[in-house]
């Protein structure tokens, strides 16, 4: 085979786009950190050479994936990926607990990865190629129920990689990793779900049904993971049940048709969840108020909440253009509304002075305009791709903003304290408690368990 | 009929009234096998057999190995369980929604939980028992052992074998029950009688048919039997090297330029050696809280008990500033509050519903640009944080205020730490006393790195109060009364030495106004010293830098790299504790291995000030030295593994992975090089005393602590005999060995 040839096969296999660059910039950020952290972090480790290597190869690996057009190639790059992951965590192999929790993700992995094989086979066949490119460019014309089951199988795969409810189990368990595999992971693979949804977006977009289903799975993992996250007491697991929560969030986003937010959100995520997990070690001497949500007057709440609207304003502003309060941007309106209002209201109630109520009108819009930006930014690079498609407001959607508004505002009335003594509350409290603990098998129940 | 019920209930009555107080006293004797364990943010050594130290030391040994390996896997659900529990129960304010009504007690809030905790579920009987658990733990503790079928012989054995099986965790709350200040955790009181009882209920729940194992003796782990060759080896050297500088002690000395006041610590000893080979200063060893029992707040900070846990402290000291401008000092108070605020902002968004997605996505540039900067630069960026700081809050000068400290005590304080280190003439004219403190970045154990004496805190501030304290004529002129004269020319000073760094930065301007020259002088030694304590440092991390820049920058970089996982060896291979004059250690390399009480026995006709040492900073340097011996003889057993896989639980301790047991002791990468490499050596300790032998057996002859360590073999004594010039060993059996 000449050169020439070589290049021309490869050029048939891998394809750049701009969502396959934002993809391997937030890798290669993750994966350069994670390896300098590594050098020191992992120092006098007896399987640390194995490790860094495993760690670049899982690297290569991810940019094959999300440079892939081929969907064998995808396919391939995937389930190595994911071993690659399964062998990182499991880093003693002497310690019951850490392989347990590797073979419980592998277990979870090898049934995503199954699916995804079966909607490839399913998708080339019905399309009758196996580029990527070449499917999205005919995405109108591929129909009938092979392509249905292939997406549905697509949608079950993704949910498995990004921990979506019910298959959240395996990211939960997962904190036997080293702290730098724990970055990575949360930074890196678990998005691996939100990446397929997006490079398939533009089938999906032509099916409200899916589109409605992932917005309720997402739903309901945001919420789990969200609450879960508010009880626990470690603070990875506290970090593992948040990234659960925001992985759901991704995946309402691309259940709203706002594919390009969605890749926006997957990446910020990434690089703050990353940089949490590797200043875990900072949580001892962080200090934390009592109660955050005691003190707050019904009046500073009003006025922040106009305040929360010039906030929104602002990001409707800085972000894009195609935002309209008919559609499902809505949803991402209310949550920057959300965040001013918190902040505004967390000024008014603790700072003293005159000048306080101009000072939280600044960090609304602050606020809105730093989402703004940041969502822009990504918008921006994708924009060729047209990802941007918000779907018109139903019942489906509206419902979940309120749940969404409704629970912020129960945690702002300081209602974990308000019914700590109703047994509503404590049936709640254990539900949530037990919802969160790790699989059984992954826990070091006996110190002569432990195998450092 | 009713008045026989009415008998008969009373009967019921008296016979629990009894029983309970015998149950807690039970759970008190049980509590043996496990030591306290401190929170992580105070970090307290501690001897992890320190309640078997009533046995031999190897007896200890193989008893606390014998329940550690008596339980078995049938206890894995009632352990997991419990985790969880103690974890959600204790949490020191990692969780945003709390366990309902903690403030009730950890037993009252189990049985009222319980039975809505699906993981519990079981047969239809033990159910209806665990809706309606008695009110009293000492009550759900009787009816467990019914339920189980427990010997009255058994049970205590049995209770021990439960909080032998998870020791962090029952340790955490022994700490609570016996060691916690009284006013502190109403929040969330427990005891160890509410421990047991719901480890006994989840039992009876979980392990209906648990019996009570046959423990089975173990043979004395191979390591330990190794200890005591080691012991000899490193106590005949030593005390060889010491031998050889007897002749030379007694000699008047010339008046120095400086006198300098360290902890006793092992890390202060390789840095008075460098700073002595710079000129003309002496050196002393001293505990690091100065003898002063405070609490302190600093100007910036939250108030801190700043004395050895063994003391309660008696006196609330704070900062305030000496600055006679207002606006500067506003301008501080408002920078601080300034720089908090982007913390609560982070706070107010995270810990919530909803608000967190956007959170993430306003700070995910900023956190993939600091992270990399973190990873690459963390000097630049530390030294960036840092101008950015002092622009935003311009640092004032501060003092202690001694207002809460009675004129007679301070007084007393300060004759008591001057003749306590044999320093009552030949005054210099400038007398520092350096606390020490580390800096470390991303670190769980950073207390641990720091001052013991201080309660794991830095101990600049307990230097400046007794610096204070002796600069005042009032104290002086009282001292000169009891035969005390400090020249007038004599000017006190305090310093703080960072351990991580080996910086040494001078706390307050007292000392400069009055003798300028030899402070500048001073200053520039200290610098010095710390080069030379920073190279040989470097070389036991495995560096070679090739000047003394290097070997700075390469110290500083450990201090300020959120990746490190030893940025310095703290206290790691100490191995011997010295009572005696530094002339006796002055000239021999002791490799920051050594505790350096300074001491004086002919200022000590009634060995006051010796008991003093032997029963307080020698205990706080036993539990130093069990701790390092224990977490290196077995990191999973007594230390607390590696720091890779750890994770902080409730801000109070951590666990490995996903939920373990409270994992308290060492972390693997504070006592090995590598994996398997340690860095420490395992030794008992060697406390070595100058003084005559007869004065030191009266001491302990009249004191059961010290009987109970040296005859126990938990500490290893010997004495120099400055009458004959010659060194004993004080053999288990309590006769003398004579060494040289």
């Amino acid at each position: 085979m000449t050169f020439l040839e070589l290049r021309l096969d490869l050029a048939s296999v891998f394809r750049a786009d701009p969502l396959s660059w934002t993809m391997a910039a937030l890798i290669a950020v993750v994966i350069v950190t994670v390896s300098g952290y590594s050098r020191r972090y992992m120092a006098g480790d007896r399987n640390r050479s194995g490790y860094g290597r495993t760690l670049l190869l899982l690297g290569m690996s991810i940019l094959v994936m999300v440079f892939a057009d081929s969907l064998w190639v995808m396919l391939a790059s995937w389930g190595v990926s994911n071993l690659l992951l399964v062998r990182l965590m499991i880093h003693k192999q002497e310690w019951r607990a850490a392989r347990n929790a590797g073979l419980l993700a592998l277990k979870t992995f090898s049934g995503g990865f199954g699916m995804l094989a079966l909607a490839f086979c399913l998708l080339s066949r019905s399309a009758h190629t196996s580029s990527i490119a070449a499917i999205l460019a005919h995405s109108k014309e591929i129909s009938g129920h092979q392509t249905s089951l292939a997406l549905m199988l697509i949608i079950l795969a993704a949910m498995t990689q990004s921990a979506i409810w019910p298959f959240h189990r395996w990211l939960i368990s997962s904190l036997n990793s080293p702290t730098p595999v724990s970055a990575l992971m949360h930074a890196g693979l678990v998005n691996g779900g939100g990446f397929l949804l997006v490079r398939f977006a533009p089938l999906y977009l032509a099916r409200p049904d899916f589109l409605h289903l992932l917005f309720m799975a997402g739903l309901v993992t945001a919420i789990l993971g969200t609450t879960w996250k508010l009880l626990q007491t470690d603070i990875k697991r506290m970090l593992a049940c948040s990234t659960m929560g925001q992985m759901g969030f991704m995946v309402i986003q691309c259940g709203m048709g706002l594919f390009a937010p969605a890749v926006s959100h997957l990446c910020w995520h990434g690089l703050f969840k990353a940089y949490l997990f590797l200043s875990a070690g900072s949580v001892v001497q962080e200090k934390r108020r009592e109660n955050p949500f005691r003190g707050i007057t019904l009046a500073s709440f009003g006025v922040s909440c106009l305040f929360g609207v010039i906030g929104a304003y602002t990001f409707a502003q800085t972000s894009s253009s195609a935002f309209h309060a008919g559609d499902t941007s809505i949803v991402l309106l209310g949550l920057a509304f959300m965040a001013a209002t918190q902040l505004s209201c967390k000024i008014l109630d603790s700072v003293r002075g005159p000048g306080r109520a101009l000072f939280s009108l600044v960090v609304s819009i602050v606020t809105g305009a730093l989402y703004g930006i940041s969502l822009r930014l990504v918008e921006h690079v994708l924009a060729p791709l047209g990802l941007l498609r918000p779907q018109p407001l139903d019942v489906f959607y509206l419902s979940g903003l309120i749940v969404m508004t409704l629970i912020w505002l129960s945690m702002n009335m300081n209602i974990a304290v308000r019914l700590q003594n109703t047994a509503f509350w404590k049936r709640l409290y254990m539900a949530g408690l037990n919802g969160g603990q790790p699989h059984p098998s992954t826990i070091t129940e006996r110190r002569s368990a432990y195998h450092g | 009929m009713s008045a026989l019920l009415n008998i008969i209930d009373k009967n019921q009555e008296l016979s629990e009234d009894a029983m309970a107080p015998a149950i807690r006293e039970m759970v008190a004797q049980a509590a043996d096998v496990v030591a306290p364990v401190w929170p992580i943010k105070n970090f307290i050594a501690c001897n992890p057999l320190q309640g078997l130290e009533d046995l031999p030391f190897e007896q200890a040994v193989s008893r606390s190995a014998a329940y550690a390996g008596a339980s078995d896997t049938a206890s894995n659900r009632v352990n997991r369980e419990l985790i969880k529990w103690c974890s959600a129960f204790l949490d020191e304010g990692q969780a945003t929604i709390a366990m309902p009504n903690r403030y009730l007690g950890f037993y009252r809030v189990f049985s009222d939980l319980a039975r809505f905790d699906r993981n519990l579920r079981a047969n239809a009987d033990a159910q209806k028992w665990l809706t309606a658990l008695p009110k009293a733990p000492e009550d759900a503790i009787a009816d467990s052992f019914k339920r189980l079928n427990i010997a009255v012989s058994d049970q205590e054995d049995f209770v021990r074998l439960g909080l032998a099986t998870l020791p962090g965790w029952s340790g955490y709350v022994k700490w609570r029950t016996h060691w916690q200040d009284a006013t502190e955790g109403g929040a969330n009181p427990i005891t160890l009688v509410d421990y047991v009882a719901v480890r006994l209920v989840l039992t009876c729940m979980l392990m209906p048919g648990a019996k009570m194992p046959r423990l089975t003796s173990t043979a004395l782990p191979n390591d330990i039997t190794k200890i005591e060759a080691a012991e000899t080896t490193y106590r005949a050297a030593l005390l060889s090297d010491l031998m050889a500088e007897v002749g030379n002690l007694g000699q008047p000395a010339p008046r120095p330029n400086a006198q300098l006041v360290f902890c006793i610590d092992v890390r202060s000893e390789p840095f008075r050696r460098s700073l002595e080979s710079q000129g003309p200063y002496q050196t002393f060893g001293f505990a690091g809280f100065f003898g002063l029992p405070v609490r302190v707040k600093g100007y910036d900070d939250d108030p801190h008990d700043s004395c050895p846990v063994l003391l309660k402290p008696c006196h609330e000291v704070c900062e305030r500033p000496t600055e006679l401008d207002p606006a500067s000092v506003r301008r501080h108070d408002d920078g601080r509050a300034l720089l908090k605020l982007p913390k609560s902002f982070f706070q107010a968004l995270k810990y919530n519903f909803a608000t967190p997605f956007a959170l993430v996505e306003m700070l995910g540039p900023w956190c993939g640009l600091r992270m990399l900067a973190r990873t690459y630069a963390p000097l630049l960026l530390t030294r960036l944080n840092q101008a950015m700081r002092d622009k935003i809050m311009p640092a004032i000068a501060t003092e202690p205020d001694l207002s809460d400290i009675a004129l007679v005590s301070q007084v007393g304080y300060g004759e008591g730490a001057l003749r306590m280190i044999g320093l009552n003439d030949n005054f210099a004219p400038v007398v520092v006393f350096c606390g020490h403190g580390s800096s470390t970045s991303n670190n769980a154990y950073a207390a641990a790195l720091d001052c013991g004496a201080c309660g794991g805190n830095h101990g600049g501030i307990n230097a400046r109060i007794l610096a204070a304290i002796l600069n005042k004529a009032e104290v002086r002129a009282s001292l000169t009364e009891r035969g005390l004269h400090i020249p007038e020319d004599t000017v006190f000073a305090a310093a703080e030495h960072d351990t991580t760094t080996d910086h040494v930065t001078m706390l307050g301007e007292d000392a400069d106004n009055v003798h300028p020259d030899i402070l500048a002088e001073l200053k520039k030694d200290l610098g010095k010293a710390a080069d030379c304590n920073r190279l040989a440092r470097c070389a036991t991390f495995g560096l070679s830098p090739h000047s003394c820049e290097q070997a700075c920058e390469a110290t500083q970089t450990r201090s300020c790299d959120w990746s490190e996982v030893r940025p310095e060896w703290g206290l790691a291979r100490n191995a011997a504790f010295i009572v005696g004059p530094r002339e006796l250690t002055r000239n021999i390399n002791l490799g920051g291995r050594s505790f350096l009480h300074s001491y004086d026995w002919k200022g000590d006709e009634e060995e006051s000030f010796l008991q003093t040492i032997l029963t307080a900073p020698m205990v706080v340097a036993q539990w130093i030295n069990s701790q390092y011996l224990f977490s290196t003889l077995d990191n999973v057993v007594w230390g607390s593994g590696s720091k890779v896989t750890q994770n902080v639980t409730g801000k109070l301790g951590v666990m490995q992975g996903n939920a373990s047991d409270l994992m308290h002791g060492l972390p693997l990468q504070s006592v090995y090089a590598a994996d398997n490499a340690p860095y420490h050596e395992p030794l008992r300790l060697l406390t070595v005393v100058y003084a005559p032998r007869q004065r030191v057996q009266a001491l302990i002859e009249r004191n059961q602590v010290l009987q109970k360590l040296f005859f126990n073999g938990w500490v290893n004594l010997a004495v120099i005999d400055p009458n004959e010039n010659r060194a004993y060993h004080l053999q288990r059996d309590s006769t003398w060995k004579k060494i040289s």
